[in-house]
């Protein structure tokens, strides 16, 4: 099988940018994106959750703008009937009276935001509230990037950006301009 | 007889000069000086030139509010025009210079505008110019188009640089509990015990130090206050913003503030931008933004030497500059005691002018002092000397009447008649401040969102009601919230502190006027608005105090009316009889104070202006040869010129190469819309106009679908891949509204559907390949090359395979160009594979890659339709389709298309169009009339033209009433008035090449 060529990799320039000392921002692309998308009715939706959450390997499908991270990926509630699973975890046989899967693993180019600037840079273009009490671990949010819908999920203290494809070099350009008023490492 | 730094006192560091350069010449100030007391310890007095008149100015305020000293500041690209020197920070380096005068702002030759100024009143240009006797009686503006260009020229402010901005801004969001604007003692209280109780509170302060008007007091107590309420601040955790202004007040507790991050200094890291644009949103804020100090309307009160007796005690306290050695200070309320007595102390000789004509023996005493001479009942009625205040001609009060008096020797004139709380903020929330007759001043009811006044913006005057004042507010907002305030350590008051605090009543006070004087009052200094244009506007029969201030200019300066407003709205009560409540206040808007361009922009400029969208074969398409071009947000190759082609050549040789051997064209820009679930085949079959409940698994169709109201919204082609999974395209331009609207039917009009829409736009990368030999070319880069003979494969079939190297592909065998053609996608980091692959394939056979100016040609030889003929106006029967449209079930808009209008004989129809010169070229857009009738609507449009390479010569595809059968044999006219005249036209069949489609199905 031939490698896999994202939207970013042509234009990745690792390094230590913008103010020097310290960092404040960790960018990354996290490559080789396993996202595939599970979708219930209403009324097959306490099931469906069940089998996510079972190929995941985490006890509960998270409920709205949460996620659940298992053994084998993250399970992400991105809407009111779909979760997105990350990783290699296999997505589990539906009738199309119980769902319908899709996988989405080139549709999106997800980068990792990480550091004591991490929120700093992304209020600087997500009108999200990420203050702790209000995007806790786990969180989830459909939000806009420079007038893009995108999704950003928080793990631990990292976030991830999952960009439309056909946008990410775009926004990713504006990120890495940015984040060099903090000092930014791309690794 | 000058200003004078003194050799102690003040905010400034005396350790750290600062050389700056002011109109050319090299000058010294201090570290914490701004430019305008920097300049004023250097005895610069006429930093800039009014409006009309060229009048010299100078300082007249220590913030926001200053009208006077507004300068240039920088040079070459970074030049801002229109600075106020009071809220410049003096850095090293700072080049600043005068503007709007001409050799320079001491010695302006326009001054000679002044000598005119009984003509240059209000309205004067537009009365004068517009419509100008005799030439141009009652009608027209052609005169002053002239004229206008000259007038603007000696009428105005400085000039903005006209190079691109070097400078990098940003835009930021923030979120809090507690928003609180201003830090004097007000809003440091209130953000205090916010904090305590357990609140997240954002502290924003438009100064560079927090303290508000402690920052002017000379007295170590309050320095002591201060600091120590800096310190607890940050204990208590408030995010503090210096050197930021909030400048509006939104919906749903949303401000805007401009952080002005580099601006104060002389280098800054590249990557640091100049300013900052934040959003925040809270869920409550407090306004604890002050009080500006109010100026008089005297003759000549906009010498150099006026100021405000607050501004001078700024410059003296906090800047350590007497502004001058015998100052008079003038007033009509307590407030300017201090600055008298802190004059005086400094070594200046003061003369106190008391309006009224008695006050508390207390006050007196506060100003008992050997270099101090009080004259009550006694008000300044013109300033005299030419750059400089000299002499200052008094008046004494008489009832309501003022008789002139003596004349003082003066150098220096600090006027206080009174404060206005800052109010503008809280009125963006369309509050109606309200008049207070005993303090004199606008101020803001309270409001049912979660906004509340505090401090001397609520219209409390000694520090300690302020900081209850903000105690107050912030308890309020804290019991919002549902916080207890038993943390909190200093508690707030039951009720409001009272309005007002002064021991002796203000007079109210707005305008000098003696009889038999004839007096330069001015009231908006910025514009150059006199008392007598007041007047004027009144007696030419303007009523409303909006009507006023648009047709005198007044308060439509850069400080926004902040210096001259009530004064204004005062004389206009008085003109009309009337009291000020009843005649009101104009309304506040953002911003309150100026925001750059830029800052607004942010860093959405340049290429990143909009988001840029690429496909995954953007850099395989660039390093192949290709020129792009925008397709809505998507770049796509426009064509794929060789050396020495131009556009017109490249995009000829592609089409004829598709037509005779095989192109490759990326066309992953078109929606792709995955669409499962048990009730996926039924919501296709009501919303496309074309059956689709019987379409076999592994073949496409086309489909058109129209809006609610019957005109076609858009076409493309569905796949279905298994008995509930389908796969559909839609045009690159309808991609988003296709989506959302199949989700609002289903979300809001069918819930009961049981099928999930996903845009899997991003997911896959397509590439066309179209041409006589595209088969041989999908078929080397399969590992199965059997799947797509035309045996296993035909026409609108679709299957899934498997590329060389294992990349899985989808393929259909579909058809945009008219030619045996295939579109093939693949998951999109595969993309550059596929088209190496393909290109191996293609290129040895003669094969080109073709861009959107081919694909258009092609399209158009065939008649196919896009989104300029499906433009929101045309039937699926105007585009000749209307077979398609199914008569044996319901489909959105199915009714509607049935509309008389809709369905009548002689619509416009889609047709094709020869130039009757086939030598002869066309535009898109030119209007198709008869031959004997070539004026108004005519019968129709040309939407699209190309030279057809297929058919040898220019071809166009346009709409016209009838059809082509209705013209055929006739001569038609394409009127082109504008570019390139009229062409004799014939109208054809749109199907131009190879009607029967036989190309297609080989």
């Amino acid at each position: 099988m031939v490698n896999r060529e994202t939207a970013l990799s042509a234009h990745y320039n690792v390094g230590h940018f913008g103010l020097s000392g310290p960092t404040g921002v960790t960018l990354t692309e996290v490559k080789d994106l396993q996202l595939k998308q599970i979708a219930a009715w209403p009324d097959t939706i306490a099931a469906v959750g069940a089998k996510a959450a079972a190929a995941v390997g985490c006890s509960n499908a998270p409920g709205p703008c949460q996620s659940s991270t298992g053994n084998n990926g993250v399970l992400i509630r991105i809407e009111p009937l779909k979760w997105w699973i990350l990783g290699d975890a296999e997505l589990p046989e539906l009738t199309s009276a119980e769902g319908a899967t899709l996988d989405a693993s080139h549709s999106r180019t997800c980068v990792r935001v990480e550091g004591p600037n991490a929120k700093d840079l992304l209020n600087r273009f997500l009108p999200v509230d990420l203050r702790d009490e209000a995007f806790a671990d786990g969180a989830v949010a459909s939000t806009a990037f420079h007038h893009v819908g995108i999704t950003l999920i928080r793990q631990g203290d990292a976030y991830e950006m999952f960009l439309p494809r056909g946008f990410a070099l775009s926004l990713w350009e504006l990120l890495v301009e940015s984040a060099e008023q903090f000092g930014v490492e791309v690794v | 007889m000058t200003a004078k730094r003194l050799p102690s006192g003040g905010r400034i560091d005396r350790n750290k000069p600062i050389m700056f350069s002011w109109d050319g010449k090299a000058y010294e100030g201090y570290e914490g000086d701004t430019l305008a007391s920097a300049l004023m310890a250097n005895h610069q007095y006429v930093l800039g030139r009014s409006f009309k008149y060229h009048r010299p100015r100078g300082i007249m305020s220590a913030g926001v509010e200053e009208s006077g000293a507004i300068l240039t500041v920088g040079k070459n690209d970074r030049r801002d025009p229109n600075v106020k020197a009071t809220q410049q920070t003096l850095h090293a380096g700072l080049v600043a210079t005068g503007q709007n005068a001409w050799p320079n702002v001491r010695n302006d030759l326009n001054a000679v505008n002044g000598l005119f100024g009984r003509f240059l009143s209000a309205g004067f240009y537009y009365k004068t110019f517009m419509g100008l006797p005799p030439f141009e009686w009652g009608k027209g503006t052609g005169l002053w188009m002239q004229y206008e260009k000259i007038i603007r020229k000696a009428a105005g402010m400085g000039t903005a640089s006209r190079e691109p901005d070097p400078d990098k801004y940003d835009h930021a969001h923030s979120f809090c509990d507690v928003l609180v604007v201003g830090a004097g003692p007000a809003g440091m209280a209130a953000a205090l015990n916010a904090a305590e109780a357990g609140l997240d509170v954002l502290l924003v302060e438009q100064d560079c130090e927090l303290g508000g008007d402690l920052l002017n007091h000379a007295d170590a107590e309050s320095e002591a206050q201060r600091l120590a309420a800096t310190t607890a601040l940050k204990i208590a955790g408030v995010r503090i913003m210096t050197r930021t202004s909030a400048f509006g007040l939104y919906d749903y507790g949303v401000a805007g503030l401009v952080e002005y991050v580099t601006d104060h200094l002389m280098h800054s890291d590249a990557s640091t931008p100049r300013q900052r644009f934040w959003t925040v949103r809270a869920q409550q804020t407090i306004l604890a933004t002050g009080a500006m100090e109010r100026h008089l309307a005297f003759g000549n009160n906009d010498r150099p030497g006026v100021m405000t007796a607050n501004a001078g005690r700024a410059y003296l306290n906090r800047y350590g500059v007497l502004p001058g050695q015998y100052i008079v200070v003038a007033t009509n309320n307590d407030s300017a005691y201090k600055v008298a007595a802190e004059m005086a102390e400094a070594g200046a000789q003061v003369t106190l002018l008391e309006a009224r004509s008695s006050v508390s023996e207390d006050l007196k005493a506060s100003v008992n002092h050997s270099n101090i001479t009080v004259r009550m009942g006694t008000v300044p009625m013109r300033a005299m000397g030419g750059r400089r205040i000299k002499k200052l001609d008094t008046a004494t009060v008489n009832g309501s009447e003022f008789i002139a008096s003596d004349t003082i020797t003066c150098d220096s004139l600090l006027v206080s008649t009174g404060w206005s709380p800052v109010v503008n903020l809280i009125s963006h929330r369309s509050v109606r401040p309200f008049w207070d007759a005993e303090q004199a001043c606008f101020l803001a009811p309270d409001i049912s969102e979660p906004v509340y006044m505090a401090g001397a913006a609520a219209g409390t005057w000694n520090t300690d009601a302020c900081e209850d004042s903000g105690r107050f507010a912030a308890a309020k907002a804290i019991s919002a919230l549902g916080k207890s305030a038993d943390a909190v350590s200093t508690q707030a008051p039951a009720r409001q502190p009272e309005v007002g605090g002064w021991e002796n009543p203000i007079l109210p006070l707005y305008e000098i006027k003696v009889a038999g004087k004839k007096l330069k009052c001015f009231v908006d200094p910025q514009h150059d608005v006199t008392t007598d244009d007041i007047r004027l506007a009144h007696q030419e029969g303007f009523v409303s105090v909006e009507h006023l201030k648009r047709y005198t200019t007044l308060g439509m300066a850069t400080d926004g009316g902040k210096m001259g407003n009530i004064i204004g709205l005062a004389l206009m009560a008085e003109a009309l009889g009337r009291e000020i409540p009843e005649v009101g206040t104009t309304t506040f808007r953002p911003p309150y104070t100026p925001v750059a361009i830029g800052a607004l922009r942010g860093r959405n400029v340049d290429h990143h202006f909009r988001p840029l969208r690429q496909t995954p074969m953007h850099d395989w398409n660039l390093k192949h040869g290709a020129t792009m071009t925008d397709a809505g947000l998507w770049h796509r190759p426009w064509y794929f010129a060789r050396v020495g082609e131009t556009i017109t050549e490249a995009y000829i040789r592609e089409a004829t190469s598709v037509r005779e051997t095989v192109g490759l064209c990326d066309v992953t820009s078109l929606g792709k819309i995955a669409i499962q679930g048990p009730d996926a085949t039924e919501l296709l079959n009501r919303i496309y106009s074309n059956a689709f409940a019987k379409l076999p698994i592994g073949k496409a169709r086309y489909g058109i679908m129209l809006r609610d109201d019957g005109f076609v919204m858009d076409d493309g082609t569905t796949w279905r891949l298994a008995e509930d999974e389908y796969f559909m395209t839609t045009t690159t331009a309808n991609a988003a509204r296709v989506m959302v609207f199949m989700e609002e039917l289903l979300q809001v009009r069918w819930p009961e559907l049981k099928v999930h829409l996903t845009s899997v736009s991003e997911q896959w990368a397509g590439c066309a390949i179209a041409g006589p030999n595209s088969r041989d070319v999908l078929g080397a880069c399969l590992e199965d090359a059997s799947v797509v003979s035309n045996e296993n494969y035909p026409f609108m079939g679709v299957i899934d395979s498997t590329l060389k190297g294992g990349i899985p592909v989808r393929i259909a065998r579909i058809s945009f160009s008219g030619e045996r053609a295939f579109e093939a996608y693949v998951p999109s980091d595969y993309a550059p594979a596929l088209m190496d692959l393909l290109w191996g394939a293609a290129e040895p056979l003669g094969g080109c890659l073709y861009g959107l100016e081919a694909l258009g040609a092609l399209r158009i030889e065939k008649g196919h339709v896009t989104g300029t003929e499906l433009d929101g106006r045309t039937t699926i029967d105007d585009v000749g389709l209307g077979k398609m449209a199914s008569p044996n079930k319901s489909f959105i808009g199915s009714s509607l298309r049935q509309r008389p209008e809709m369905i009548k004989e002689g619509r416009e129809q889609l047709v094709g169009i020869f130039p009757k010169d086939r030598s002869l070229q066309f535009n898109a857009g030119a209007i198709l009339c008869d031959e004997n009738v070539v004026s108004g609507h005519g019968e129709g449009r040309i939407t699209a033209v190309t030279h057809s390479p297929a058919i040898g010569h220019w071809i166009g595809l346009g709409f016209i009433a009838g059809g082509h059968e209705a013209w055929a044999g006739k001569t038609v006219i394409a009127a082109d008035p504008v570019r390139k005249g009229n062409i004799e036209v014939e109208i054809v069949s749109p199907h131009m090449v190879d009607p029967s489609g036989e190309r297609m199905h080989g």
